[in-house]
């Protein structure tokens, strides 16, 4: 089994009728992912793709089990959909909506944590474990199932590299993009403690981007507890330098958060680091 | 979106923070007026959008209301930390007895509202956070309530505070994170919060940045948006609804992602060319907002003839064919400019050739890997430019 789904896993879409839930719904279902529900409220009663649409998500899951839901629920009601999928149990969501407030994140993290639900998200890729599901948009080309996790912060690099990943012959355990706002449901850190137990996985590449902490984060855990082979990139290592969000965001950074900052923290931890995109292949080679 | 102080300021006297007496003033004449009105010794603050003021020359004092105007008429349109001084704010000068700093913004490592304060205001706060630790406190405030007042009252008299004084810095710090709540900020501030010599507690400054993602709550900030940023280009990237960075390149960069974005960036540089821009339009696509981006670029390139070429990363997994090509033929059209585009495309490879098949009437050139496109648009910038040197 992969981390947080398998092939077993039934899925619900909310907002399933929307532009951007159509287009990915028939690439999960390519896939054979087993989505049981979406939810449209309004559009109840009515098919997509043959997938039966309700009005809530409590309808949905009176009617199907539900494992996992995704979300693409526009950004102004993403919060609400969140905690409607929280209060219904279901115990992980990707979701997939970008341009999300900050507020709302927050308070979708605060809720999800409380009542114990997983998720990854918002402004993610979603993910896919090779050979078994793929839940939201991850296409990556010719990916076949195997021991490498690929774990992106960005969405459209979470395709891009497992592709070439694959055109070198690498196999995959599971591709996971994070999502790229400063607050996600799952950090690197909180993936690396699953892939430790995952006995598919034998290595892993962390994508991380500049801004936030956490791949300092994830190097630090690395160093100290982590059990498995590791290969690291910094996407904008050449990118002019951001403005400091006041001293209370300079305090909590505390020198962390610049591409230097995160190589040094993974070069200490033993994690080589790939210069550019072009890079990474050979590199993760070295794991197989 | 980053409020200037005045505005700021006036957020925080709607949610009962005390500030000083001020008006917002935009020639000599009117300064003349605020400071005869005030009565007193005031200080003269510009009105721009960075930090650090005060070190760059852009806040001054005045003791007479004639000495205010000439302050003002001499700042008005100088540039003072890169930023252009439209407007001054006059302020009673404070008397001030002691000064403490005060901020909630969001800690990316807990998802969570972190609310600060310390015992020293002023510039070098994380001097003072670095050195002396004890003068600093902090804690996570869980976002699905409001600050308790007993919250406010732990964390404040970590600091030292004591009787009327941790009273009326704990009021002030749950109304900061009202203001913080409301207007959905990213971060507010208030540095110096002022203890005068009455025992007043005043926000002598205040720094507000509103989330972006968040406008659609705010509609009375959303439209003062394109006002709040300095570069015209960027000013462009709101409107268009895209991510817009102005560098001063020759490659004018471009991708439905920021990860991808900066990779190509990164990539661009380390292969020797000099990108001109990045412009990330999200994933999620519309040909719309294809079209906006690339009809950016065209217009870009038309204004600043040291663009040379536009490169374009699209994933075609969120994207489909139509999409794509068609808001690229759909800027051409609107924006017609001599200049090459290469676009890379990732993803099946039944969308590229549709895409491909597409813009095949067009002098778009599609490359399915990141290598190719970036040294193809290396080599045109440097073809051209050589090209114009010989001319």
């Amino acid at each position: 089994m992969a981390i947080f789904v398998d092939k077993d896993t039934n899925v619900l879409i909310q907002g399933i009728t929307g532009r951007l839930a159509t287009v990915q719904t028939r690439i999960m279902l390519d896939y054979k992912t087993k989505i049981v529900a979406g939810v449209t409220p309004g559009k109840g009663g009515q098919t997509q793709f043959g997938i039966p649409v309700y009005d809530s998500v409590q309808q949905a899951a009176s009617k199907h089990r539900i494992d996992a839901s995704v979300l693409y629920v526009p950004a102004p009601f993403v919060q609400d959909a969140a905690f409607e999928a929280i209060d219904a149990g279901i115990k992980f969501m990707v979701i997939v909506t970008d341009w999300v407030p900050l507020h709302s994140e927050i308070k979708i993290k605060a809720y999800a944590e409380y009542k114990d639900t997983r998720y990854i998200g918002p402004n993610t890729m979603g993910m896919m474990a090779p050979g078994q599901t793929s839940l939201g948009g991850v296409l990556a080309t010719g990916v076949k199932p195997g021991g490498i996790a690929v774990v992106c912060r960005s969405g459209a690099l979470s395709n891009e590299i497992p592709s070439r990943l694959a055109e070198r012959g690498i196999k995959l355990s599971v591709v996971i993009g994070l999502g790229g706002d400063p607050v996600v449901g799952s950090r690197m850190l909180d993936v690396l403690k699953l892939l430790k137990e995952d006995e598919q996985t034998k290595g892993v590449l962390l994508v991380g981007e500049i801004g936030g902490t956490m791949e300092e984060e994830a190097a630090e855990y690395v160093k100290a507890h982590f059990n498995k082979q590791v290969v690291a990139f910094i996407a904008g290592r050449t990118a002019p330098r951001g403005k400091a969000m006041g001293h209370a965001g300079a305090m909590i950074m505390s020198g962390r958060g610049t591409a230097e900052s995160k190589i040094k923290a993974f070069q200490l931890a033993g994690v080589p680091v790939a210069r550019t995109l072009l890079e990474i292949p050979s590199l993760v080679k070295q794991m197989t | 979106m980053r409020l200037y102080e005045y505005e700021g300021k006036a957020i925080f006297q709607k949610y009962g923070i005390g500030i000083p007496r001020g008006i917002l003033v935009r020639s000599g004449r009117e300064a003349q007026r605020a400071a005869i009105e005030i009565g007193k010794e005031v200080v003269i603050k510009s009105q721009i959008l960075a930090g650090g003021r005060g070190k760059a020359g852009g806040i001054k004092k005045a003791e007479t209301p004639e000495n205010a105007a000439k302050i003002v008429q001499e700042m008005l349109g100088t540039e003072v930390a890169g930023y252009k001084v439209n407007s001054l704010l006059v302020e009673e000068k404070l008397d001030i007895a002691n000064e403490l700093y005060m901020g909630i913004t969001v800690d990316d490592k807990n998802g969570a509202p972190i609310a600060m304060i310390c015992a020293e205001g002023g510039v070098e706060i994380e001097e003072v956070a670095k050195r002396r630790p004890g003068r600093i406190a902090s804690n996570h405030i869980n976002p699905l309530y409001d600050m308790r007042s007993y919250e406010a009252i732990n964390l404040v008299r970590q600091i030292g505070l004591t009787g009327e004084t941790l009273l009326s810095a704990s009021k002030i710090l749950t109304r900061l994170y009202n203001v913080f709540t409301a207007y959905d900020a990213r971060i507010v501030e208030i540095n110096p919060l002022v203890t005068t010599s009455e025992g007043a507690m005043i926000a002598a400054d205040a720094r507000c940045e509103i989330d972006d993602n968040s406008l659609f709550r705010h509609p009375e900030w959303r439209d003062l948006r394109i006002q709040h940023i300095d570069n015209p280009w960027e000013r462009e990237g709101v409107k268009a609804g895209v991510n817009y960075v102005d560098l001063d390149g020759d490659i004018a960069l471009m991708a439905n992602s920021a990860g991808v974005a900066m990779s190509l960036l990164d990539i661009v540089n380390d292969e020797g060319g000099h990108p001109a821009c990045f412009l990330d339009t999200g994933g999620a696509l519309s040909k719309e907002r294809m079209k906006n981006g690339i009809a950016l670029l065209l217009r870009k390139t038309k204004a600043d003839p040291h663009v040379k070429v536009i490169l374009v990363y699209t994933s075609l997994v969120f994207s489909l064919p139509d999409t794509v090509a068609g808001g690229i033929i759909e800027a051409i059209k609107a924006e017609p400019a001599d200049i090459p585009i290469i676009l890379i495309s990732g993803g099946e490879e039944k969308r590229r050739k549709q895409v491909q098949e597409l813009l095949k009437y067009s002098r778009v050139k599609i490359c399915p890997g990141v290598e190719k496109g970036v040294r193809e648009a290396i080599g045109i910038a440097r073809q051209k430019s050589r090209h114009g040197n010989i001319c």
